[in-house]
């Protein structure tokens, strides 16, 4: 049994403290980064499509609990992200999308498709703009989780992970 | 039979996991009143939270925590006066010469201490940190010096987890202080709105909007915002009210949990009302 697939497991437990503690410290008009989302997107490309869905969806799952939102809300578009970014993994393509400027590239099509999965099932309605809901609530939030994920790519030791 | 199930396993492996788990995902969100899944949400947000609230702490840069709590309730407790008397005001000058109301509220409030936010634009929550162990249930309004925050929505024995007035599955009854007109406010994921106002009622920009006493989850008057903006609904007979609530969860870090229970007598009535029908 690899030790290296228990990480996530370790990791979740501060990642969630900060996302739930300093994050909101953060907020720009309440657009908050999704420190989970960047978290499931690494270790989809690091472990694969498979392990990325499964992944996304303890995450969702147990934040779901921990934080009050609807139970399955974000599992399910956590699921999704974790899978979508699963597609930039493989033995020749992990390193090309794990270590340099396209993590960030991948964080905001995830970021975009867990975000707008999100949304249908909080804001979408007969009155809603479409098109204005997909702006506020998955593009900021998507911008500012890219932002964020620089700092992943820029911190040294992460390779000592794999 | 078992050659081709195992050829779709080989080539389609990952869109298999990929479907159970969003099978499995959308049972648990039919599932999210369900008795057990709540009881289940409690015990985990209820351990989680005695590690955040340490860690909030650090965080948390008012060192006068005590001086503040007993300023800020005393605050709470002017508020909510204020609020009473200003109805109370309005109602006199309405009901002139009648017998006066009879005041029974005696309003308990319970300090406590945010220890988590999860902020997200359509699924606010905070955690706060008391619990059922201090007689705080679901249901039961939270709120600040400045106005209302929130409606808590569950209860672990020493934490409780509330919905914020920015929570799109939160919706209440409010009234316009002036008018005295009752509505339905949610949030729309942006902001916060009065729905389905039809054009002729009397709302005006500046008004002040309270919770109303015929809400069957907050039956006392607690200030809610302003209306900022009445904007036409697309259906074109009804207007959208929008409003600034009067506190922001940002910024907040001590609130009140004020102790009212709903009265199971005026329940029982409505619903021999509604069984006679």
């Amino acid at each position: 049994m690899k030790l290296r697939y228990f990480i996530p497991v370790i990791i979740f437990f501060p990642v969630v403290l900060i996302q739930l503690t300093i994050v909101p410290l953060v907020s720009v008009q309440e657009v908050v980064p999704d420190l989970l989302l960047i978290a499931v997107v690494y270790f989809a490309i690091s472990f694969g499509q498979i392990f990325g869905a499964f992944n996304g969806a303890a995450y969702g799952l147990v934040y779901d609990l921990i934080s009050g939102s609807l139970i399955g809300s974000n599992m399910l578009s956590k699921t999704v992200a974790g899978f979508v970014a699963g597609y930039f993994s493989g033995e020749t393509r992990r390193d090309q999308y794990l270590y340099t400027f396209s993590f960030c590239a991948v964080v905001f099509i995830s970021g975009l498709i867990d975000a707008t999965i999100f949304s249908f099932f909080s804001v979408i309605d007969f009155n809603t703009n479409i098109l204005l809901v997909l702006f506020n609530h998955a593009l900021l939030p998507s911008i500012y989780n890219t932002l964020i994920s620089i700092l992943v790519v820029l911190i040294p030791s992460k390779r000592t992970i794999e | 039979m078992l050659k081709l199930l195992l050829y779709v396993w080989d080539n389609f492996r990952g869109y298999l996991v990929l479907i159970l788990l969003v099978i499995l995902s959308l049972t648990l969100l039919t599932q999210n009143n369900n008795p057990q899944v709540q009881k289940v949400r409690a015990v985990a947000f209820g351990s989680f939270a005695s590690v955040t609230s340490v860690f909030y702490n650090l965080f948390n840069f008012t060192t006068l925590q005590n001086e503040n709590e007993i300023l800020r309730k005393t605050n709470a407790e002017l508020m909510l006066q204020l609020s009473r008397l200003r109805e109370q005001g309005i109602l006199n000058a309405e009901l002139k010469g009648l017998l006066g109301m009879k005041d029974t509220i005696s309003l308990p409030l319970i300090p406590v201490t945010i220890v988590s936010k999860s902020l997200s634009l359509t699924q606010n929550t905070i955690t706060i940190d008391e619990g059922s162990s201090k007689g705080i249930k679901p249901g039961m309004p939270v709120l600040s010096h400045k106005g209302l925050v929130g409606i808590i929505q569950s209860t672990s024995n020493d934490f409780s987890i509330a919905r914020t007035l920015k929570n799109v599955d939160l919706k209440l009854t409010v009234k316009n202080e002036r008018s005295r007109i009752n509505g339905i406010m949610k949030w729309d994921g942006e902001k916060l709105i009065i729905i389905d106002v039809p054009k002729t009622y009397d709302f005006e920009i500046g008004d002040r909007i309270a919770t109303s006493e015929i809400s069957s989850i907050i039956p006392v008057p607690i200030p809610v915002g302003v209306v900022a903006k009445i904007e036409q609904a697309q259906t074109g007979i009804l207007n959208l009210i929008q409003v600034i609530p009067f506190e922001e969860v940002l910024s907040v870090e001590n609130v009140f949990v004020l102790q009212i229970v709903e009265s199971d007598e005026k329940n029982n009535l409505e619903l021999n009302f509604y069984n006679r029908q």
